[in-house]
């Protein structure tokens, strides 16, 4: 296993709802501004593959996982309100 | 085995529930007994505009208000070549070569798309905003009109080459880089004993070279190389013929010109076989008329050599001469101009006579009457009987039943016994004065006597008989050149 010292992050989504796309524009925004070069993100659309949902077991979508660094820290919603996010995912604002 | 499926901590279940409560998310999964997981929506507004974008046949994005892909469809994965992950957070300008489409909503404006490792792709793009929770976001539809394009561009190449095809009076082929044929004409389907489309050219058109340059030229390609040649080389003009059955007289002009693409790559030829029969036949006929003109032409100027000789020789005086040499020569023109108007075919016997004898006729048809079957004389007899027909009659119109108000001439003709292609022509003039054979009867009988046998190599006999002047011709029709008799019927003038 890669040592990787940036931040893993995993967003369900539901295809095209109005929050999914939300969640994805909003982490994309917040990861470039706070975490510049030190983020991945893996959008994993449960409509294609609702099986997914079972490894980190999601019930709600959108919700975002926070794989790496650990522990696992999950945010549920789209992400709309900045300051949740980075208190959520131990992010010190840039 | 896969691990059955944990419940939430307890922590976590309560902040679902509570962010579902509170309206944060919009989607949730549920755990069916028999099918397993399930993605619900909770708006039911949602469903049919995912359908719409997800199904649709067009590559679909949605665009927040900064212009960041926030999704994409499968559809756009496959015209871009990317997979969603390289596409979602990019800018939306940064799918589109050279200018970016200005977005206008419902609005269908051109672009042209990048692709992953291929050529960019000509795209009709329309847009339309959308509302998701507060912000209002794009929705653009890519159309891929490359595949419209090229198929209409196909379609109207298509036509284009049928109807210049069907146009084509020649036979025209079309053949694909590899030599096998495309296309036909109507003429060329015609050419070829087997149908041509679909078969290679030299197994369509099995051909042998005309002339002997051309041999060699063809010669050196087997009907493989000669295929390859003709599909990608231009070829101009090599006289061929058609082996098989049904071509064989025929000779052709074998060309050939290569097409090519806008980027210079050839995408095949077309082939053109000419038929070079008409106009060989034509060449040869004016050749062999040009010929033709230049005996008929040696002939009058020895003719009238010939009869400007004779007639000073019989002529007292330079007046005698100019009096009988012009008529001479006006019977030699009446001679020529029925040939030209026939085309030097040849005149029917009874109209050379007619026509010969018009200016004795005038008055009074029934002066010199004309009988005997209808035949068609070829052009080469026709000035040497015209000239013995004129000294016949001038000479009865001097001293013959032609001279003064009574007297008349029967002319009568009939294909001689067991030979049908000589004529016996028969000039009985009767109700004449007396008749004597004077010394120089001169120049008209010599000129007669000559012309029969040498020009129209046939025998003459000249009585001058108390009566009337009698005068038997025969002489064959059929010679060489011109045309056999032909009798047509019989025609009484």
């Amino acid at each position: 296993m890669t040592e990787y010292d940036g931040y893993s992050l995993r967003l369900y989504v539901a295809g095209q709802t109005p929050k999914s796309i939300a969640a994805v524009a909003n982490l994309k925004k917040i990861c470039e501004q706070h975490l510049p070069g030190r983020y991945e993100i893996e959008i994993v659309d449960l409509m294609k593959d609702p099986a997914l949902a079972v490894r980190h077991q999601i019930v709600a979508i959108p919700t975002l996982i926070r794989q790496l660094p650990e522990p696992l820290k999950r945010i549920i919603g789209d992400l709309s309100n900045t300051e949740r996010v980075l208190v959520g995912l131990d992010i010190r604002p840039n | 085995m896969p691990e059955p499926p944990k419940l939430p901590l307890f922590a976590d279940a309560d902040e679902t529930v509570q962010a579902i409560h509170q309206g944060d998310v919009d989607a949730v999964v549920v755990m069916r007994a028999l099918e397993g997981p399930q993605v619900i929506l909770l708006h039911g507004a949602e469903e049919p505009y995912r359908v719409l974008v997800e199904r649709m046949s067009d590559g679909a994005l949605t665009a927040g208000p900064d212009g960041v892909i926030l999704y994409v469809n499968d559809r756009l994965c496959e015209l871009t070549g990317y997979p969603s992950g390289r596409l979602v957070g990019r800018d939306l300008v940064s799918l589109f070569d050279g200018e970016p489409p200005k977005l206008v909503p419902e609005v269908t404006v051109e672009a042209s798309l990048r692709r992953n490792g291929d050529d960019a792709m000509p795209v009709a793009v329309w847009s339309r905003p959308i509302s998701i929770a507060d912000t209002t976001a794009t929705l653009v539809r890519l159309t891929d009109l490359s595949i419209h394009r090229r198929a209409e561009q196909i379609a109207a190449a298509e036509r284009f080459a049928r109807s210049v095809l069907e146009q084509a009076t020649e036979a025209v082929v079309v053949l694909s880089p590899d030599g096998h044929i495309t296309h036909a004409s109507w003429r060329a389907e015609q050419l070829a004993e087997q149908p041509p489309v679909g078969r290679m050219f030299s197994e369509a058109f099995p051909l042998l070279a005309q002339s002997s340059e051309d041999v060699g030229m063809l010669a050196r390609f087997s009907a493989e190389s000669l295929d390859a040649m003709l599909a990608t080389k231009p070829f101009h003009g090599v006289e061929v013929r058609l082996r098989g059955e049904r071509n064989g007289k025929s000779a052709f002009l074998l060309s050939a010109g290569p097409l090519f693409d806008d980027n210079r790559i050839n995408v095949g030829s077309i082939v053109t076989l000419t038929d070079m029969s008409e106009r060989k036949r034509a060449e040869e006929q004016q050749t062999m008329m040009v010929a033709e003109l230049n005996h008929r032409v040696k002939n009058i100027l020895a003719i009238v050599q010939s009869v400007a000789a004779q007639t000073v020789r019989s002529s007292g005086s330079l007046e005698n001469f100019a009096y009988a040499f012009s008529g001479r020569l006006k019977a030699l023109a009446i001679a020529h101009d029925i040939l030209t108007q026939t085309r030097w075919i040849g005149i029917g016997l009874s109209e050379l006579l007619a026509a010969v004898l018009a200016p004795y006729r005038s008055a009074d048809k029934t002066r010199v009457a004309i009988s005997g079957p209808a035949i068609l004389l070829p052009a080469r007899v026709v000035v040497p009987l015209s000239m013995v027909l004129h000294e016949l009659a001038t000479n009865a119109a001097k001293y013959g039943s032609l001279s003064g108000r009574r007297g008349n001439v029967d002319i009568t003709w009939q294909l001689a016994d067991g030979a049908d292609q000589a004529i016996e022509l028969t000039w009985q003039e009767r109700s004449g004065p007396k008749v004597r054979r004077t010394a120089s009867a001169g120049f008209g009988t010599r000129l007669i006597e000559r012309v029969v046998s040498h020009d129209l190599d046939g025998r003459t006999a000249i009585d001058f008989d108390p009566d009337g002047v009698r005068c038997t011709l025969s002489f064959a029709v059929r010679g060489q050149a011109g045309p056999s008799v032909t009798t047509l019927g019989s025609a009484v003038e």
